[in-house]
């Protein structure tokens, strides 16, 4: 098919008249049973380049895209335009996803949406059997590669399907963010002469902006101050799921209108907040960079990021969700040189667990079949270390993960090589030279634009003027009294909340007084706790009331007790008396242990956490309990695995209402 | 696994098979045929072979319009036939080629064109490479037989032979139980798809990954067991093997009752006709078998341990020589 053809169908089918160059380029090697990697920036059209092949070709297309809110939307476009798509994701019930495939076994779909993560799924493998399929698309590429910033294990078996592929079926693999070092990844693993078509990643309607700053405190007051004058709606990324917490609630403070996300919520909150975005419900979204690349909003009129990213190439991919409808878009950086480079740095510390851990869970898994979770109680390690421990060990050919009985467990690979760690030295070393490329960014005294397309390997030669260094005005973070007293007046206000409510349980979601180890709160337990520093000071008492008052003030309570410590002596059942003394209800010392339990914070996973303090507890005097309303107090929250278990037994003894209140809440677990 | 393993996939299962409905389909004599003329005499590859245009395969190979018609359509199930391939390189199970160096020769020489196109096997390969012996037997078994089973187990473990067995009840599992305990390595030889051996891959997971145990099957990997999959099973085993132990044949009456002699009879007559060396197993006059038969149509007798009783003129060596 030559172009003039090709055009006068796309016409007649998506309503659109011609080609870009690179796209034709591309359909081109396509229908000719190619294969292509093409890599474009946001809002160049790569979908087009299979979605028309796709109308053209016989059978089924199938699209592996780890994004479900990306699958969503092409597929409502294509059904408008009368193509055939669906999509099958974990999102849509089993039986949705039943026909779907149904459907295609029958040849009733022309493209095919799905999760790489679908091909461990048996029911789907024994549809591909039946289908007549004509073409494969890897979506967001750049997650095959562990030298990106995106590596997914899930893509590892993808590449391996796309190597037993037979000649002449055409492969698209598609990236906005490929660095050259990712492009000649992709090119390795995929093999067998695909071709490259690659575009300039530039974005001309980028308005880029560095901002250094001194403390924490002057990011929050100019964002106090400016980020109502900026155009439109946007999204400002935090380094933490708590910083996420905390500006939302100085902007909800300030009445700005504003949102938390980040991977701690649930889906269906989740899903609420993207359609709230897409329809400009707040201001702004505040979140962890887990507010993923699958938002398709065409007019994302600022970004900010209140900490730096690891790399200029996270950088590039998170600032590329503005602005795709090509208008002008701000995107600002703060960055503290004091702190900002400690928690990228951590994160790449910790993100390969110490070899140790390593050979422990090898030695696990040679013992026998398991899966995640026992592997998690086996090792006492974190299921988040646990993960990437699997990964390394599937990506090195020691461990695969095979699925018996519909459940994933891990199996030793007989004769494997033992574990390379110069692969984990070069990995690190990689990524500490793009966090220091990524301050580069900030300190650079040309342009910002082309600093970030030199990095992607796009060697433009060309003057840009969208940046603070080339023509635009510098930002200045000015601090008065007024606005340091208002952040002041927040921080005394501001308690994170105890999110412990569930079904079975009359607990209610409760207050912490404070964040451990973003105050001094945290040092003034630690001092009483581990330093003999005696009592906790009156000082947390205030703050413990305030925050009580806060949420539970107009409530009323027939009972305050206390969790039974595990080493701590006295120091939760004085606070506790003292507590009463004020609040002037009730104490009693009726919780006890029953058995031996150990600090929590020696068990890393929550569910270690939770066996740990199952039945292990009781109540000396249980009629003093029926049909109470009643305050649980704690000096420390961490997994809250300890109250949960204290409001299930409160509640089997007949407490109507079990309401949490504690000093600090710990900020380990999950970081973003 | 190999960028063409979908291929040979195909090549394997996607032909029309000859029967009796079928008289033109594909047997696994003329997909030797086939390979020996892409791969040995125009030395060219599978992948290369399915991308040549029917004429070529109609000139070159001399395929007539109903096997180029076939193959046309098989080449349609490539694509497919990579997904299944991609979901068993991860679960570990790797498919060995009929021209691959890790194809056991001793079925290559046993079964010669007839022998599979394709082997799937799941655990150490290199117990292929060594000498073997398979104990084979009824399903319904004497106790005499398990005994005799468990001593030629623990003889081929003195004498470093793998023990193939057929993973089915009695001897079989005799087999199996037997070489497992006495550290003597084992093919099982599946009568079914090696995908749904799932059990199977949890029960045996520390003889796997110890080297210990391979397990081999020659069906569509989802296939689950029939019959005549059993039936078609017996000449892998005996294919595998460099000698056969026979414990115990018994004709027994299929469902509708009529009598049928079963498929360690059927194995052991075969061999003997294709001048295999099989060891059965003397039974006395009390036993229900027919152990004895297979002696005078020429089988080697021995006693429960083993040892040679008595020599039929053709054979002339004893046993683990």
């Amino acid at each position: 098919m030559n172009r003039e053809k090709a055009e006068l169908l796309l016409q007649k089918t998506f309503g659109l008249t011609a080609f870009f160059d690179e796209q034709w380029q591309t359909i081109e090697k396509i229908l000719d049973g190619e294969r292509v990697l093409l890599i474009e920036k946001t809002g160049f059209g790569k979908s087009l380049c299979f979605q028309f092949p796709a109308t053209i070709f016989e059978g089924t297309t199938i699209v592996f895209s780890p994004l479900i809110a990306l699958m969503r939307d092409q597929v409502k476009k294509l059904n408008s335009l009368s193509i055939s798509a669906q999509c099958i994701n974990s999102e849509q019930t089993a039986e949705e996803n039943s026909q779907i495939i149904k459907d295609a076994k029958e040849g009733k779909i022309k493209i095919l949406y799905i999760a790489p993560e679908r091909q461990e799924n048996g029911e789907w493998i024994e549809a591909t059997r039946k289908m007549n399929l004509s073409m494969i698309v890897v979506d967001e590429a750049h997650c095959i590669s562990v030298w990106g910033h995106d590596f997914r294990p899930a893509f590892k078996r993808i590449i391996n399907l796309v190597k037993l592929l037979p000649k002449g079926l055409p492969v698209l693999a598609t990236t906005a963010t490929a660095t050259k070092r990712v492009e000649r990844d992709i090119v390795t693993q995929i093999g067998d002469g695909i071709t490259i078509v690659r575009g300039n990643l530039m974005r001309d309607n980028f308005k880029l902006f560095a901002i250094r700053v001194n403390s924490e405190d002057e990011k929050m007051i100019w964002l106090g101050k400016n980020v109502e004058k900026l155009s439109g709606s946007g999204v400002i990324y935090t380094g933490t799921r708590v910083d996420t917490e905390i500006y939302s609630n100085w902007f909800n403070y300030l009445k700005i209108s504003s949102i938390a996300y980040n991977a701690g919520l649930d889906t269906a909150s989740r899903i609420a907040i993207e359609n709230g975005l897409m329809n400009n419900q707040w201001k702004c979204i505040i979140s962890t960079n887990a507010l993923g690349m699958g938002i398709d909003k065409p007019d994302i009129r600022f970004i900010v990021h209140t900490q730096i990213p690891q790399s200029p190439i996270h950088y590039y991919q998170e600032i590329g969700r503005a602005g795709r409808d090509g208008k002008d878009s701000c995107i600002i950086l703060f960055y503290n040189p004091n702190k900002d480079r400690t928690l990228p740095e951590v994160f790449i510390e910790v993100s390969k667990p110490l070899i140790e851990k390593y050979e422990r869970v090898t030695n696990v898994i040679k013992s026998g079949l398991f899966t995640e979770r026992e592997l998690i109680k086996k090792t006492n390690l974190k299921q988040t270390q646990i993960k990437i421990i699997k990964a390394d060990l599937i990506e090195q050919g020691i461990v695969r993960e095979v699925i018996y009985n519909r459940t994933k467990k891990y199996e030793f690979i007989s004769g494997s090589q033992p574990l390379s760690t110069k692969f984990f030295k070069d990995l690190r070393n990689a990524k500490l030279q793009d966090l220091d490329k990524m301050v580069g960014y900030v300190t650079t005294t040309g342009s910002r634009m082309k600093f970030l397309c030199n990095y992607l390997g796009d060697n433009l030669n060309r003057d840009f003027n969208n940046c603070d260094n080339t023509g635009l005005e510098k930002i200045k973070v000015l601090v008065n009294d007024v606005w340091s007293a208002r952040l002041q007046n927040f921080r005394e206000s501001y308690f994170p909340e105890l999110i412990v409510e569930s079904r079975k349980s009359n607990i209610v979601n409760g207050i912490a007084a404070s964040h451990y180890g973003v105050s001094n709160v945290g040092q003034a337990i630690h001092r009483s706790k581990y330093e003999d520093g005696g009592d906790f000071p009156d000082f947390l008492l205030k703050l413990a009331l305030k925050a009580f008052c806060k949420k539970f003030g107009n409530e009323y309570f027939d009972l305050i007790l206390h969790v039974p410590p595990t080493k701590s002596g006295d120091l939760v059942k004085n606070f506790a008396e003292k507590l009463s003394q004020v609040l002037k209800i009730p104490i009693s010392h009726g919780l006890q242990k029953i058995r031996q339990t150990r600090e929590q914070k020696i068990f890393k996973s929550r569910y270690l956490k939770r066996d740990n303090v199952s039945n292990a507890f009781s109540y000396t005097n249980s009629s003093e309990i029926v049909g109470k309303k009643i305050i649980l107090f704690d000096d420390i929250c961490d997994s809250c695995a300890t109250i949960k278990e204290i409001g299930k037994l409160l509640t089997d003894l007949g407490a109507v209402k079990i309401a949490p209140l504690v000093i600090a809440k710990t900020i380990g677990g999950g970081l973003v | 696994m190999n960028k063409d393993t979908a291929y040979w996939i195909t090549l394997a299962h996607d032909l029309p098979g000859r029967s009796f409905l079928n008289k033109h389909g594909w047997t696994n004599e003329d997909k030797y045929d086939l390979i020996k003329a892409f791969y040995f005499d125009n030395k060219i590859s599978i992948s290369d072979f399915f991308e040549l245009s029917e004429k070529e395969w109609q000139e070159t190979y001399k395929l007539n319009s109903q096997q180029t018609n076939d193959l046309l359509q098989a080449k349609s199930k490539i694509p497919n036939n990579a997904f299944e391939a991609e979901q068993l390189q991860n679960n570990g199970i790797e498919i060995i080629e009929r021209n691959s160096p890790e194809y056991p020769q001793y079925l290559k020489n046993n079964l010669r064109k007839s022998a599979p196109v394709i082997l799937y096997v799941k655990g150490n390969k290199n117990i292929l490479k060594e000498r073997s012996i398979a104990i084979v037997g009824s399903r319904d078994a004497s106790e005499i037989a398990l005994k005799f089973t468990d001593n030629i187990a623990k003889l081929a473990s003195n004498n470093f032979r793998v023990v193939v067995s057929g993973f089915a009840k009695g001897i079989d599992k005799q087999a199996l139980d037997s070489a497992i305990s006495y550290t003597c390595r084992s093919i099982i030889v599946l009568p079914q798809g090696i995908s749904t051996f799932e059990s199977g891959f949890r029960t045996y997971y520390r003889q796997i990954i110890d080297g210990d145990v391979l397990v081999l099957s020659t069906f569509r990997p989802k296939a689950g067991w029939s019959k005549e999959f059993a039936m078609a099973r017996n000449p892998i085993i005996y294919g595998l093997a460099e000698e056969i132990y026979v414990a115990e044949s018994k004709f027994s009456k299929n469902r509708q009752g009529v009598e049928t002699k079963g498929g360690t009879w059927a194995g052991v007559i075969d061999g003997l006709k294709k001048g295999r060396k099989i060891f059965v197993r003397q039974s006395s006059p009390d036993e229900n078998n027919v152990n004895n038969i297979l002696i005078e149509k020429g089988a080697v007798a021995v006693d429960i341990n083993g040892e040679i009783i008595s020599l039929p003129p053709k054979h002339s060596s004893g046993l683990f020589d």
